[in-house]
């Protein structure tokens, strides 16, 4: 599904984002992308579609080079952005979570069945007529993945989908990840707290300074994280198995 | 958040919120224009009108007034610039200010005006969408050569959507100057330049963030718009307004 191939990117200040990344995710994985401020996750994520260019190699979606298709590459890979408040621009729910498929120039009836197939999904179909910014942080997080589910990506990136969030909306995010994988999309979730999320992945990876450092199965990776800056979640610690937030 | 937002659309199904966007916006032009040279009588009917458009809105008269209070300070101020200003018949004077009978008159006038205008405005904005704005300025300006329509409707939306955004940043990073003391100082000029540099720079950094966010989901400025569908009853209603409005107009 994704493959990148010596993927670097360096920033105009002469800083390095991310350093010859090679890697692939095969179609339906849950990914967790770790690693502490500034180790490249969000710089690395930027690339697979398209918002960031490459300053050498390459990223490929199904085959295809994300640069030769950026439009195709954004609606293959959606992606939900850390601050929900910064990517909401509806004035409704409805509006907003219409605007994807409105850029996609699709005609209104497709839009219109779009709109209301993604708010059932986000549980928000009650809320299609609700000014955004009244909403609670929870449901702007699932109203931004509406929004990203009526384009049909197949891929669905997640950058620190937990931040500024309480309990119940963490649960609330992480049903609906949960929910989205079992119904066939690829997860990429970037976080530096894998406690809330870890027990759902088949496969972690490590950033530092730009370079994936370790990759593998969560179980085998999680005993190393605190070399590179990532806590490892207190049962792990405990030598016991890390438990969903959902149970 | 919601009491500093006082310009934004609530949903509903009256039949101001059916009607095209286009006429609305032609009828807050038109009745503004009315309203500016409307006179004794012409103003009591404009605001019979508006109460009607209010309630058929099902839109709070009490919540309103309380959401343009701040506005509603401002037209005491302008009456009472108006009231001491103008000159004509003395009803009192106390040390070097006089209070006249035109300057009364004349500054209930302007008041009335002004209100009536920016409860239309209200109106408008209450009964549509963002997005059904933004069409019906594409719509007006689409004929006119050179002139960037769907940009513009564009820039227009977003207004319209960040400005609660952007209310909200500024009182929260007032609140964080507060805290940190700085009603200490009693410089206006300090105390607004604090909050304007921290608020400009917070807005262009979620402005950046928005952009991205934008790219991400594939905008372009040809999109699918909304549907303005002219129906019978918005001729009915341009007929009603013109018949009321135009001797006020031209009269």
């Amino acid at each position: 599904m994704i493959v990148t191939e010596n993927l670097s990117h360096r920033f105009s200040n002469g800083r390095l984002g991310i350093d010859r990344i090679t890697l692939s995710i095969g179609a339906g994985a849950f990914v967790v992308v770790a690693g502490p401020n500034g180790s490249g996750k969000t710089t690395f994520i930027r690339h697979l579609n398209g918002l960031l260019k490459p300053t050498a190699g390459r990223v490929l979606l199904d085959g295809v080079s994300v640069s030769r298709d950026v439009v195709r590459a954004r609606q293959l890979v959606g992606m939900v952005f850390q601050d929900p408040d910064s990517q909401i621009v509806g004035e409704t729910v409805y509006d907003d979570v219409a605007f994807g498929p409105e850029n996609l120039f699709l005609d209104r009836t497709e839009i219109n069945k779009r709109v209301a197939d993604s708010l059932q999904a986000a549980g928000l179909s009650h809320l299609a007529e609700e000014r955004p910014h009244l909403l609670s942080g929870g449901e702007k997080r699932r109203l931004v993945i509406a929004g990203i589910l009526a384009m049909r990506p197949r891929v669905i990136i997640f950058d620190e989908p937990f931040s500024s969030l309480d309990y119940p909306g963490v649960r609330q995010v992480l049903r609906q990840i949960v929910w989205l994988h079992q119904s066939g999309h690829t997860i990429l979730v970037t976080t530096h707290d894998l406690e809330k999320v870890i027990a759902h992945a088949d496969r972690l990876i490590l950033l530092s300074e730009g370079r994936i450092v370790r990759d593998g199965l969560p179980d085998k990776v999680m005993k190393e994280t605190e070399r590179f800056g990532v806590r490892e979640p207190c049962v792990s610690r405990l030598g016991l198995e890390v438990g969903s937030w959902l149970n | 958040m919601a009491e500093l937002t006082p310009f934004s659309y609530r949903s509903g199904r009256s039949i101001l919120h059916a009607m095209d966007a286009r006429f609305k916006l032609l009828f807050l032009i038109l009745i503004s224009l009315a309203s500016l040279k409307a006179g004794a009588w012409g103003l009591p009917v404009l605001s019979g009108g508006l109460l009607v458009m209010l309630s058929v809105a099902r839109l709070s008269s009490v919540a309103i007034l309380k959401e343009l209070r701040y506005f509603l300070f401002l037209l005491v101020v302008v009456f009472t610039a108006r009231a001491l200003t103008t000159p004509g018949e003395v009803v009192f004077t106390l040390k070097l200010m006089t209070l006249t009978r035109e300057g009364l008159a004349d500054g209930i006038l302007v008041c009335w005006r002004l209100l009536l205008i920016v409860l239309l405005g209200f109106v408008l904005a209450a009964t549509t969408r963002a997005s059904e704005i933004r069409a019906a300025v594409e719509w007006v300006l689409k004929p006119i050569p050179a002139v960037p329509a769907k940009r513009i409707g564009t820039m227009m939306g977003l207004i319209l959507r960040f400005i609660p955004v952007i209310f909200n940043q500024a009182r929260e990073t007032a609140e964080a100057q507060r805290a940190r003391g700085i009603e200490n100082r009693k410089n206006p000029l300090y105390r607004l330049a604090k909050l304007g540099i921290a608020l400009i720079r917070r807005t262009f950094e979620n402005a950046d963030r928005l952009i991205v966010a934008m790219e991400s989901r594939c905008y372009s400025e040809n999109r699918t718009g909304p549907v303005l569908i002219a129906a019978k009853r918005d001729w009915i209603a341009l007929l009603v307004i013109m018949v009321l409005i135009l001797p006020m107009i031209f009269v």
